[in-house]
């Protein structure tokens, strides 16, 4: 393993300034207390920091992935950016997805929740199917939504709707609209029970003498859940957003395997363009732009969030 | 009054969760029928058990390598994981102060930092490393799995009475010591919750071995099936026995780890 100052000569300023500070202390102490963080440092570095860095430099140039006589360009890729229609398409389809996803996701999971809290026949038997789509890989289930809704007379659906309304094929994947929609719809299936088991979590903790409470002082079902359910969950909420919208943000696998990002690029997200540019087609420049735009605009999300729930928070509590 | 809300909400719920489940009834039934069968068929049950589909699998796939292959790189990036999470959540517990806090600032910023922005120039640095389309090379990529385990670590270490790391520093253990038969042990709970959730993540992920693997020989699981589609194409019994097969391992997974995941997620509710 290399130690950091080994390859400090290699790294960008930020890093160096941390190697020289991590110098300094481990000089000043001798607990070895250090010691132990070695690894994850040489982890940040390496795996974070200086890629990260090197993004953000060749974000700045026309650098090809091959030839070393790139030069600076200053801010053209950047520009591009929000020139080029199809990075348009990949930002505005990425940003939908992430925000309907935690949307519906969240208005669903929240009242399916209240109801496993609650005693009925067959409340284990739902509670496993809900949560079963979290296990297998979100490819996997891509693919078999995939088959599910093709566009062609023989997709599942299809097959279902023609034999029970005699209506001709519906282009799930082939229309642009549609296409998005059923993406969004997959992932909100294969999310909705995950997240209600977060919320879950939570409503078992709210003790039963709150609601018991308000139930002899009169308040109806709705007037519990508004004035002592949804307060208590907002902690949850903040977890469950976050979790959401990273996902939401960074999606990959889903789309690639339902739609592999059309019709068009009707459902290409940004880490498929940036893939796709950075290293398929070797446009490492425009790419690194890209990934800088989507390291600020997550950053802006994260912090928007966390406004938000400390918002909610207070109102309610 | 009560038994029959119950019943109601059963009479709702029950249809509701067989509609969400439908798909895997549908790909599940699918793999015991022959291809005219599903054609014609879709939603019914077999009229008999018809296996050919998974000797087609067996003999078109080569699903015990993938299966290996993705065994390897779980076991060894989830142990790695850990032990580089858990040493900093002690280094840190006994870190003085300012130590703490730097590390708690660098923390947050690989948070910030989505796998996505680091990609191109992961991908560039691995292929000076010679790790493209390697197994080892993704062992190395999951390592920055082990901001997540440091987060869900230090939490549950906060938790250790500091008395008893105390007290075998004064019997006279170096911090070494200490870490490996003190620190551990205790939070053996913590290790097995993220452990499976990392598990999970390294074992379903698809967009490390899509862009970083191209052989068939180093292919997962996951991978295999996505590069199978083309194959099977034509013949959509086979794919779904596929999908059936490689989804069992998970299953088992998750079958025997359900109260560390249920867990998991109180624990990450808690966090918050």
């Amino acid at each position: 393993m290399t130690t950091p100052q080994a390859t400090s000569r290699q790294l960008p300023r930020s890093a160096r300034l941390l190697v020289t500070f991590v110098n300094l202390r481990r000089r000043r102490e001798e607990g070895g207390s250090i010691v132990f963080l070695i690894p994850i440092i040489f982890v940040f570095i390496a795996l974070y920091a200086y890629p990260m860095g090197q993004s953000l430099y060749y974000s700045f140039t026309n650098f090809n992935g091959y030839s070393n006589s790139y030069k600076n360009v200053g801010f053209r890729n950047y520009h591009l950016i929000f020139t080029d229609s199809k990075m348009l398409a990949a930002l505005s389809f990425t940003i939908m997805f992430a925000v309907g996803t935690t949307v519906i996701v969240t208005a669903l999971a929240i009242p399916l929740a209240t109801i496993l809290n609650r005693r009925f026949i067959g409340k284990n038997f739902v509670r496993s199917v809900f949560f079963f789509p979290a296990i297998p890989s979100v490819a996997i289930l891509g693919l078999v939504w995939g088959f599910i809704l093709s566009p062609l007379g023989d997709g599942v659906l299809n097959t279902i709707i023609h034999s029970l309304t005699g209506l001709g094929p519906v282009p799930w994947l082939a229309n642009s609209t549609l296409a998005q929609i059923s993406t969004v719809a997959v992932s909100v299936w294969t999310l909705t029970g995950y997240h209600a088991m977060l919320y879950l979590a939570y409503l078992q903790s709210i003790p039963s003498d709150y609601l018991e409470a308000a139930r002899i002082d009169g308040a109806s079902g709705v007037q519990n859940f508004r004035y002592i359910t949804l307060p208590l969950l907002t902690p949850a909420m903040t977890v469950s957003w976050l979790l959401l919208m990273a996902y939401g943000l960074t999606v990959y696998a889903l789309p690639i395997t339902l739609t592999k990002g059309g019709p068009g690029y009707a459902t290409t997200t940004i880490t498929q363009t940036i893939i796709q540019d950075g290293i398929a087609s070797a446009q490492v420049g425009q790419a690194s732009a890209l990934a800088v735009l989507f390291l600020i605009v997550a950053g802006v999300v994260v912090l928007l969030q966390r406004k938000l729930s400390r918002i909610l928070e207070r109102k309610y509590s | 009054m009560k038994s029959r809300r119950s019943i109601v909400t059963s009479v709702i719920m029950i249809p509701l969760a067989c509609f969400v489940g439908f798909p895997f009834y549908y790909i599940l039934v699918n793999t015991f029928k022959t291809q005219a069968d599903t054609a014609n068929h879709p939603l019914a049950l077999p009229s008999h058990l018809y296996f050919g589909n998974y000797l087609t699998v067996f003999q078109n796939t080569d699903l015990v390598r993938s299966f290996f292959n993705t065994l390897y790189v779980t076991t060894f990036s989830v142990m790695l994981m850990l032990v580089i999470g858990s040493m900093a959540a002690y280094g840190c517990l006994i870190g003085k102060g300012r130590t703490s806090t730097a590390i708690g600032l660098v923390m947050v910023v690989a948070f910030l930092i989505p796998a996505q922005s680091t990609l191109i120039p992961l991908y560039r640095m691995l292929i000076g490393l010679h790790l493209v389309d390697s197994l080892n090379g993704l062992v190395v990529l999951y390592c920055t799995g082990s901001i997540f385990c440091y987060y869900l670590i230090l939490g549950y270490m906060r938790t250790i009475p500091a008395e008893m790391l105390e007290a075998a520093r004064i019997d006279g253990a170096g911090p070494f010591r200490v870490y490996w038969t003190i620190v551990l042990p205790l939070i053996r709970p913590i290790l097995i919750t993220v452990g499976v959730f990392q598990t999970m993540w390294v074992w379903n992920d698809f967009i490390y071995p899509n862009v970083f693997i191209s052989s068939p020989q180093h292919e997962t699981l996951i991978l295999q099936v996505y590069t199978a589609v083309g194959q099977f194409l034509t013949n959509w019994p086979a794919f779904m026995t596929l999908t059936v097969i490689v989804l069992i391992p998970m299953v088992i997974f998750f079958v025997f780890m359900q109260r560390h995941i249920v867990s998991g997620l109180m624990q990450g509710s808690i966090k918050g």
